[in-house]
């Protein structure tokens, strides 16, 4: 094995369930040392991707490596550790016996008192597990993804249960581990996490991946920026010619133009004297994973009316 | 690596009081109860070496079965999902669950014979005791599987009933409770080929200073393949959806 075998290696993978194809043709390489966030709805399949990723599941088609080998193997060298949705806490055991049991189960894991600092569980370590809050549970959890000191460690959706504040801290810990040079995947449905805690962001929609790409890069590709003014009368035929614009929606009496090339197309209405209430704004996150997720119907629509509205509906469901 | 995971679970069931209070407790009381309450006369030393034997069965029997109920809950827990991800193998983990199933027979075994020896004042030859034990811990081997096998399969709610109703048939049935002499003809028959009664016979046979017949150790191995087959086909079919 090279040092430049990725961490994480998956092509054309699929996984099909009777009711559904959860994982619909996924390829996604992550080289060692990156922080990548697996952003998308609930039922995107995040979670079936990481079930196969970790070798928990098999998938119908493709092949899923880590560190050149299969899941399985990795998992048995201990290159791999992860923090897992749903479960309850494990009964009858203190936190740290629970941690170091774990961390000696890998080859060269971290000092227990160093996980347990880590995942600042550092004051509860001789309480047992099951009689902690939901945040320290979650944290025990994370504590145990990491304490045998794994190159990678997959996180499915780590903040579910926590409240803002432990979340602060769980990623204030996150990203500790992450500088030491491991890998990092997580799960998310929090753009603000994916945004604030991920070198790179892979929005994942229906099975497929829809984006992949730095924070800035998926807002590029949801279509720049928001230019809008009042009609005031006007016709709105001639919108989707000026240059830069690659979506029209009007509203009442307000047009609104998604622009790739917001001076030009801001140029081109004020020769035609169109700049009544004109605003322009950056496309934010939100409305660029909005437009990403809102599905086949809506980016194949090129005016852009029914995206807009697709995104709406999903601001709402979200 | 197995010793800790052994280690770990030994000290998770140690912990579980109702493990101690109903898996210890319950057939101490019930042996000094039985043989304290109406056993008089020439039959009474009798009696207690017997009961003994029985009681200590059972207390083996329902702690081997309870294994099962520690590992439907960690199933739903998702602590086996946890240590799938950790190097920890499969054939490691249920290893090490029968294995920590089969340690935890040892206390209700012991407590059984500690109240025989210090309390109603069982005498025996020292290699007596120590074969008795050495054969109720090695017996109750059968049983973990039983109670791997429910546990692997079944929901918490419905192992916890399934172990209860094993417990409680197998020890009835194989006169662990009460002799099979008072049972009625037909019973006593059924009784020799049941699983627990060649189990605690391993018992009666060494209190009698004999070796176990040749029916009652292949009574008890079929059940031990039995159950073992039924251990591994719960397994199996639970290693898909753990």
């Amino acid at each position: 094995m090279t040092k430049t075998t990725p961490a994480v290696d998956l092509s054309a993978v699929v996984r099909a369930f009777p009711s559904v194809r959860a994982v619909d043709g996924i390829d996604l390489t992550i080289e060692r040392g990156e922080t990548v966030a697996l952003l998308g709805r609930n039922g995107a399949g995040k979670s079936t991707t990481i079930s196969l990723l970790l070798g928990l599941d098999e998938p119908d088609e493709g092949a899923v490596r880590l560190f050149g080998t299969t899941p399985e193997l990795a998992v048995r060298k201990g290159q791999v550790g992860a923090m897992l949705q749903d479960g309850r806490p494990i009964s009858r055991v203190t936190v740290r016996e629970l941690v170091t049991f774990v961390g000696r189960a890998y080859p060269k894991p971290m000092p227990v008192a160093e996980a347990l600092a880590l995942a600042g569980l550092a004051e509860v370590a001789d309480r047992r597990v099951d009689r902690l809050s939901g945040g320290q549970v979650q944290r025990v959890r994370f504590a145990l993804a990491l304490a045998g000191n794994p190159e990678l460690i997959v996180l499915d959706e780590p903040t579910a249960a926590l409240d803002v504040e432990a979340r602060r801290t769980f990623w204030e810990s996150m990203r500790g581990y992450a500088r030491r040079g491991n890998t990092v995947l997580f799960s998310t449905h929090y753009l603000q996490e994916a945004d604030a805690n991920a070198d790179r962001i892979v929005v994942i929609d229906r099975g497929r991946i829809v984006a992949d790409g730095s924070a800035q890069d998926l807002k590029r590709r949801a279509g720049g920026t928001l230019v809008s003014f009042d009609l005031a009368g006007r016709d709105s035929g001639w919108l989707d010619t000026l240059p830069g614009v690659t979506a029209v929606e009007i509203r009442g009496e307000r047009a609104g133009l998604r622009s790739e090339d917001s001076d030009a197309t801001v140029m081109a209405l004020a020769g035609r004297g169109a700049i009544r209430g004109l605003r322009v704004e950056g496309t934010s996150l939100e409305s660029a994973f909005l437009a990403l997720t809102a599905g086949e119907d809506a980016i194949a629509e090129t005016t852009g009316t029914t995206r807009l509205t697709a995104a709406t509906d999903l601001m709402e469901s979200l | 690596m197995l010793l800790d995971y052994l280690r770990l679970e030994i000290r998770r069931t140690l912990r579980d009081t109702g493990f101690v209070v109903l898996g210890i407790g319950m057939p101490v009381l019930m042996y000094l109860l039985f043989t304290n309450l109406g056993a008089s006369g020439d039959d009474a030393a009798g009696y207690k070496l017997s009961a003994m034997v029985g009681m200590a069965a059972y207390g083996a029997l329902g702690a081997a079965l309870g294994t099962g109920g520690a590992v439907a809950e960690d199933r739903s827990t998702g602590w086996l999902r946890q240590l799938r991800v950790t190097p920890l193998s499969p054939r490691q983990v249920v290893t090490g669950r029968a294995m920590s199933g089969s340690v935890t027979v040892l206390p209700a075994i012991a407590a059984v014979l500690a109240a025989g020896a210090l309390v109603n004042g069982v005498r025996m030859d020292a290699w007596q005791w120590t074969v008795l034990v050495l054969l109720l811990w090695l017996g109750a081997l059968p049983f973990t599987l039983l109670g791997l096998g429910n546990g692997y399969r079944l929901s918490t709610q419905v192992t916890g009933i399934a172990n209860m109703i094993c417990t409680m048939g197998l020890a009835i049935v194989g006169g662990l409770w009460f002799p099979t002499e008072l049972f009625p003809g037909w019973l006593r028959t059924v009784s020799d080929y049941t699983p627990a009664h060649s189990f605690a016979d391993l018992g009666w046979s060494t209190t009698a200073g004999t070796a176990p017949g040749a029916t009652t150790l292949v009574v008890l191995f079929v059940w031990l393949l039995l159950f073992g087959a039924y251990a591994a086909r719960s397994y199996r079919r639970s290693a898909r959806t753990v």
